[in-house]
């Protein structure tokens, strides 16, 4: 193999096949969005903007929309400020720290679905162990039935998908503090600088491009996040913990809406598209400024 | 006391609180699952069983079809990664290697299959399905978890396979091996670990995936195990919790043995795949 065509011959099969899988659906649903399709998803006759204005024109989809926001703000928000402090802890030597950052990765390595059949059941109203365990602490008296309404289970879901999202940041977190050199604090010790200032004026500027990154990834994987919502209440009751995912889901596998839930798609496609022009950007200006 | 153990001792004050939260819903699955089918759903409700019931497993197993829910995930674990790997291998070594036109596209190119979740595409992917005939075929998952791992697997062996010296295979070349037979020699026995690290966390993503399996796989024969515990939980009257509870208790705790032990490699790939 002559060595100008080479790379193209040893990049071609991951293209090819990344391609058929990811861009042939994006073109089916493309197709979607402008037709009218009946339930069964033929595709009748080209309707322009129909099935736009038809989603535009649901409440639901406002509804969903933000809180899609609050749902990605409060858990990406959430688990960085969780992240930065036990990446802290977790960088300095104390005994047992390898046990510690095992612990704290646990939750990475359960899949996300049997982490939310688990907490189903532990938020179980009448027999669920976390309100045994509240009560038996005195922090609740009566029983709550986290799940019967919108006000008690979307909080809980953010607070799962916090739980479940600590360990990404973390490892981003301690990769980045273990490139920066020792040395500099050494320094800073001689100058007097306190911890606190430290942290302030070298750990917070030059960790910067890794809060960038861990930000952004999790704003993408939070945003597109399905199963705790779809496993604990399936974005009910009453539509109360609805996520644009999975009000998507919905119009296309239960009310057999294909064409909205085309539009769905495609406007979180350019949602995300956004979001990771947005991280290539911070990525390339990381650069220069290195 | 000396600096050392004090600050120990505060290191684990400070995080106790989380790692009660975290080892939560392993105690609720470990509990649950060895108590007596008539103490789970009892009042008033209590932590621990009158006795250990180790049947309940083996009741679990013959109930619900957990075994070959077990076969059709190692089956479509091993597959897809298997595929992503074949053609991830090559890619990052042609990006780790060469200097080509178009590495900067197909790098975007990977970001963006990188960041388009099954999610967003999952009525094309299910449309795309149903049109080559293999709707509830668990083939059909192998191909679009490989498909999706790409991006991750090309990440992490570009960011080990640039760590390997170049000179042990520019010294095959002045003995005048061909390239490939280079790679096939030199390089690929030295990439070992590297990709036997891609290939289980791509395993593991494709063993937890939940949207698509739940998408495609209608018949109970072809469910994959997050698809086979869902199915026990979702619109049924009676949910046999302890039963449940011990089949997420054996599907985790591999997966999560397996990952602490490996958890320092991801940590390095990360840190290497993000930054550069």
């Amino acid at each position: 193999m002559s060595s100008r065509l080479a790379p193209a011959y040893l990049i071609l099969p991951s293209f090819f096949l990344a391609a058929f899988i990811i861009l042939f659906p994006l073109w089916d649903l493309s197709q979607l969005a402008t037709h009218n399709v009946n339930r069964f998803g033929q595709i009748r006759y080209f309707s322009g903007f129909e099935n736009l204005l038809a989603v535009l024109d649901d409440s639901l989809f406002y509804q969903s929309l933000w809180r899609t926001v609050l749902w990605t703000v409060g858990v990406v928000g959430g688990t960085i400020l969780l992240s930065f402090p036990i990446a802290l802890i977790l960088n300095e030597d104390f005994a047992g720290r390898g046990l510690a950052r095992v612990i704290i990765m646990l939750p990475w390595s359960v899949s996300l679905t049997m982490t939310a059949i688990v907490w189903r059941w532990s938020l179980n109203g009448q027999f669920g162990l976390l309100n045994k365990t509240l009560q038996d602490l005195g922090i609740i008296g009566e029983p709550i039935v986290w799940l019967a309404s919108g006000a008690t289970a979307f909080p809980m879901q953010i607070a799962i998908g916090i739980l479940v999202s600590i360990p990404f940041a973390v490892t981003v977190f301690l990769g980045g503090l273990s490139s920066i050199p020792a040395d500099i604090y050494e320094a800073a010790r001689v100058d007097g600088a306190s911890p606190w200032q430290q942290l302030r004026t070298l750990t917070l500027p030059l960790m910067r491009p890794f809060i960038n990154i861990a930000l952004v990834l999790n704003v993408i994987y939070v945003f597109n996040s399905f199963p705790i919502i779809w496993v604990l209440t399936q974005g009910g009751p009453a539509n109360q913990t609805d996520i644009l995912v999975t009000y998507l889901y919905k119009l296309a596998f239960r009310f057999g809406k294909m064409g909205e839930a085309s539009v769905v798609s495609l406007i979180m496609f350019a949602l995300l598209l956004a979001i990771t022009l947005l991280y290539t950007r911070m990525v390339i200006r990381d650069e220069q400024t290195r | 006391m000396s600096k050392r153990a004090r600050r120990s001792i505060i290191s684990w004050l400070v995080l106790s609180p989380l790692m009660v939260v975290i080892l939560f819903p392993f105690a609720v699955m470990f509990f649950t699952a060895v108590k007596p089918a008539d103490e789970v759903l009892a009042t008033p409700t209590a932590w621990l069983p009158s006795t250990i019931r180790w049947a309940n497993f083996v009741e679990m197993w013959q109930v619900t079809g957990f075994g070959r829910a077990l076969l059709n995930s190692l089956y479509v674990s091993t597959a897809s990664t298997l595929g992503a790997l074949i053609v991830a291998v090559p890619a990052a070594y042609a990006l780790s290697r060469f200097e080509f036109k178009g590495k900067g596209a197909y790098r975007q190119f990977l970001l963006i299959t990188q960041m388009l979740s099954p999610i967003v595409l999952v009525l094309g992917l299910f449309r795309l399905s149903v049109a080559v005939g293999l709707l509830d075929s668990v083939n059909v998952l192998v191909m679009i978890y490989a498909a999706f791992n790409i991006a991750f697997a090309v990440w992490m062996l570009q960011s080990y396979f640039a760590t390997i010296p170049r000179d042990l295979e520019e010294a095959a070349w002045l003995e005048g091996a061909s390239r490939f037979r280079t790679v096939i020699i030199v390089f690929l026995p030295l990439a070992v670990p590297a990709m036997v690290v891609t290939a289980i966390f791509t395993f593991i993503n494709s063993w937890n995936e939940f949207v698509l399996a739940l998408t495609m796989l209608r018949s109970a024969e072809s469910h994959t195990l997050p698809i086979k515990i869902f199915s026990l939980v979702a619109g049924r009257y009676t949910v046999e919790w302890h039963h449940i509870m011990g089949a997420t208790l054996l599907a985790t705790v591999p997966v999560a043995i397996i990952f602490g032990w490996l958890q320092r490699y991801l940590v390095r790939g990360l840190a290497l795949g993000a930054v550069k």
